[in-house]
């Protein structure tokens, strides 16, 4: 898995590649802990994410939370397989997904 | 070990270097001695020469040597009779000046001093064939004092000289000066030192006084000096030897000894230190060589402390996660056939955790005698903290089931808030409930978004049943949760199972995938559940193959028989 961020203002911008699973998924939840201070909106795109567990999915659940306080969370361009990911555990009904 | 048994040790190499380097100071220090002294001597033996025959010549008149050197030129070119020669060497004044060298030549030891000219055509055309023949001779004789009698040139005879000093004594004529050359010869008694003066006057060479001085002492004088310089230093590089060698070994070998001997030791006995590392005290490398062992013997000490104690913790760990296994499989429905009294359907479900303890489970019970409750679910993450989350969300749904609730759709959003609440880890499950109403075959179900069930008409394929799923369980408090209805006629088959299944993993990171479960399944229609799911295991390993285990593996199969039972 391979995180690159860039910064507009109280925008943060997060691209995610690769495979987001029980191994690369506490990376992520810590990248996001150090650099979600002071965001106001949150974007994860997933253009290049080919896999997302369940431990993923936890990482995405607890940032929306998390964002929820302090401004909001959105996913941008999720594939087609992570999109029915998504769907099939129900998170298309939590997350902000565009 | 015997690889590295010390063979050829420090002592032994430091003795055999320090003896071989005095043997050469030594060798070195005598022909450097040698070489010197000889030089002087025969330096001083040289000037003496030149000296004595200088005085020599001084016997004579100037007008008397150019008479003589002229007749025996002339004689040997046949220009002069031997009458001319006879009457010379009768003279009282040849006789005088004869009898005046050979006393010289006594009072100076001297074996010959005589008198020639060199005759500088022939000197200067050198015929090796004539030298060979003895037929070279630039040497006219004019007077010679040889000490035996017999062998004494006359006046007007001719002689040779070696060819080997040919050129010097022709630039020393030509010059008038005397060569720089010692000319130093062996003789049948020892070494003699031979000098030719060339006899000058207004600046032309008119003869030469030669004279022959035995060395014989020389060599008994360097003899004794070699003796004498090979006891003094050999007995000083001795004692040199034996104070570098004790101080090599005092200050560099025994440490290393102790160095070495207390490592091997270490190595030998592990964890036992001695003290003798810390007393080398010789104030360079080796000590800190020594203390940095030293130091190295103590933190593999503590490692070796470190690493017994991390062990036995580990171990402690792994009986209580055995301990925990067990519990977790306990907390499972195991004893089949479960409801050995219910002859209207078949149930049967395996789980094998990926670590220790997993975070998937299954569940089934009866609410009361007409309704079925069937749960398959996954907590997101694995190991203890997905075990411990699990045991609470499959004892609320039960609990809450049990209170007679046939909703799973109700059961799932009390269960969720329950678990939302404080669930500061952020843990989620994932839970497929149905709840069947035996007598009827009809049921409610709700999918918290679990993989999709697989279902079995009678007559038909097993296939994926999609639709829209709800959030997982314990995302988000207050969510509501989809639930629809459904309806099994005798003969229908269900298939739960978690995402351990078709996500397992084989070595080139393929996955096992839905397809190849449902063809797994078709495969083995008509199993009873036990050997369907059996043979689904066995399927996901054999894809799998030596990759590890990387989730949960958990499958939940049912077969409905109606009321009429399983003909």
């Amino acid at each position: 898995m391979n995180i690159s961020k860039h910064n507009e203002g109280s925008t943060l911008t997060m691209e995610i590649s690769g495979r987001l699973d029980t191994t690369t998924a506490p990376e992520l939840e810590k990248e996001i802990g150090a650099s979600c201070e002071g965001t106001e909106k949150l974007i994860l795109d997933l253009k290049k994410l080919e896999y997302v567990s369940s431990a993923g999915l936890r990482v995405f659940l607890s940032t929306h939370k998390k964002m929820s306080k302090q401004g909001s969370m959105v996913i941008r361009n999720a594939n087609p397989d992570i999109m029915e990911i998504f769907d099939v555990t129900g998170f298309s009904d939590i997350l902000n997904l565009e | 070990m015997d690889k590295n048994k010390i063979r050829f040790g420090l002592k032994g190499k430091f003795i055999v270097g320090l003896a071989i380097i005095v043997t050469l100071v030594t060798a070195a220090a005598i022909s450097i001695g040698a070489y010197t002294y000889w030089n002087s001597i025969t330096e001083q033996y040289n000037t003496t020469a030149y000296q004595t025959a200088k005085a020599a010549a001084g016997y004579f008149t100037e007008e008397e040597m150019r008479q003589y050197s002229d007749l025996v030129t002339r004689f040997n070119h046949g220009e002069a009779s031997q009458d001319e020669i006879d009457k010379i060497t009768q003279s009282d004044r040849y006789k005088e000046i004869w009898d005046l060298i050979n006393k010289l030549r006594i009072s100076m030891d001297a074996n010959d001093i005589y008198v020639n000219v060199f005759d500088m055509d022939i000197l200067k055309n050198f015929d090796e064939g004539k030298y060979e023949a003895k037929e070279w001779n630039p040497v006219y004789y004019i007077m010679d004092s040889y000490y035996d009698e017999k062998l004494q040139f006359q006046m007007g005879q001719s002689g040779a000289i070696k060819k080997e000093y040919r050129e010097d004594t022709l630039k020393a004529m030509e010059s008038g000066k005397h060569m720089d050359r010692i000319i130093v010869t062996n003789g049948d008694f020892g070494y003699n030192l031979t000098a030719s003066y060339p006899v000058v006057y207004n600046g032309e060479t008119v003869a030469a006084v030669a004279i022959e001085i035995p060395m014989s002492t020389l060599e008994t004088d360097i003899r004794k000096f070699i003796n004498r310089v090979l006891i003094v230093s050999g007995l000083a590089m001795l004692i040199l030897l034996i104070i570098g060698i004790i101080y090599i070994i005092r200050y560099l070998v025994r440490p290393i000894e102790i160095v070495v001997s207390e490592a091997e030791k270490f190595v030998d006995k592990n964890t036992e230190i001695s003290e003798k590392l810390s007393k080398i005290k010789t104030r360079d490398e080796i000590q800190v060589l020594s203390r940095s062992i030293l130091q190295m013997e103590i933190d593999i000490n503590e490692y070796i402390e470190n690493i017994k104690n991390v062990t036995a913790e580990k171990e402690r760990i792994g009986a209580e996660l055995n301990v925990a296994t067990q519990i977790q499989a306990d907390m499972m429905p195991s004893i089949f056939p479960a409801f050995p009294g219910r002859p209207e359907f078949d149930i049967y479900a395996s789980m094998k955790p990926a670590k220790e303890v997993g975070g998937d489970f299954y569940d089934f019970f009866l609410i009361d005698d007409d309704h079925l409750a069937m749960v398959m679910a996954d907590v997101s993450g694995k190991g203890v903290p997905a075990a411990l989350f699990m045991v609470i969300a499959k004892t609320l749904i039960k609990n809450r089931a049990l209170m007679g609730e046939y909703s799973p759709s109700k059961i799932l959003s009390a269960v969720n808030d329950q678990l939302c609440e404080g669930n500061k880890s952020e843990l989620f499950v994932t839970v497929w409930l149905a709840i069947l109403e035996i007598s009827t075959g009809k049921g409610k179900a709700a999918n918290a978004g679990h993989e999709h069930p697989v279902i079995k008409r009678r007559d038909g394929e097993y296939q994926l049943v999609e639709y829209r799923h709800s959030p997982a369980v314990a995302t988000m408090e207050g969510i509501k949760f989809r639930e629809h209805d459904f309806e099994l006629a005798p003969g229908d088959s269900l298939f739960v199972y978690t995402d351990g299944v078709p996500e397992a993993t084989n070595k080139d990171n393929a996955l096992f995938g839905t397809d190849r479960m449902l063809k797994a399944l078709n495969e083995n229609q008509g199993l009873s559940n036990e050997k369907l799911l059996e043979s689904i295991k066995k399927a996901v390993d054999d894809f799998v193959g030596k990759a590890p285990q990387f989730d949960d593996l958990t499958m939940l199969g049912f077969t409905y028989y109606g009321k009429e039972g399983n003909k």
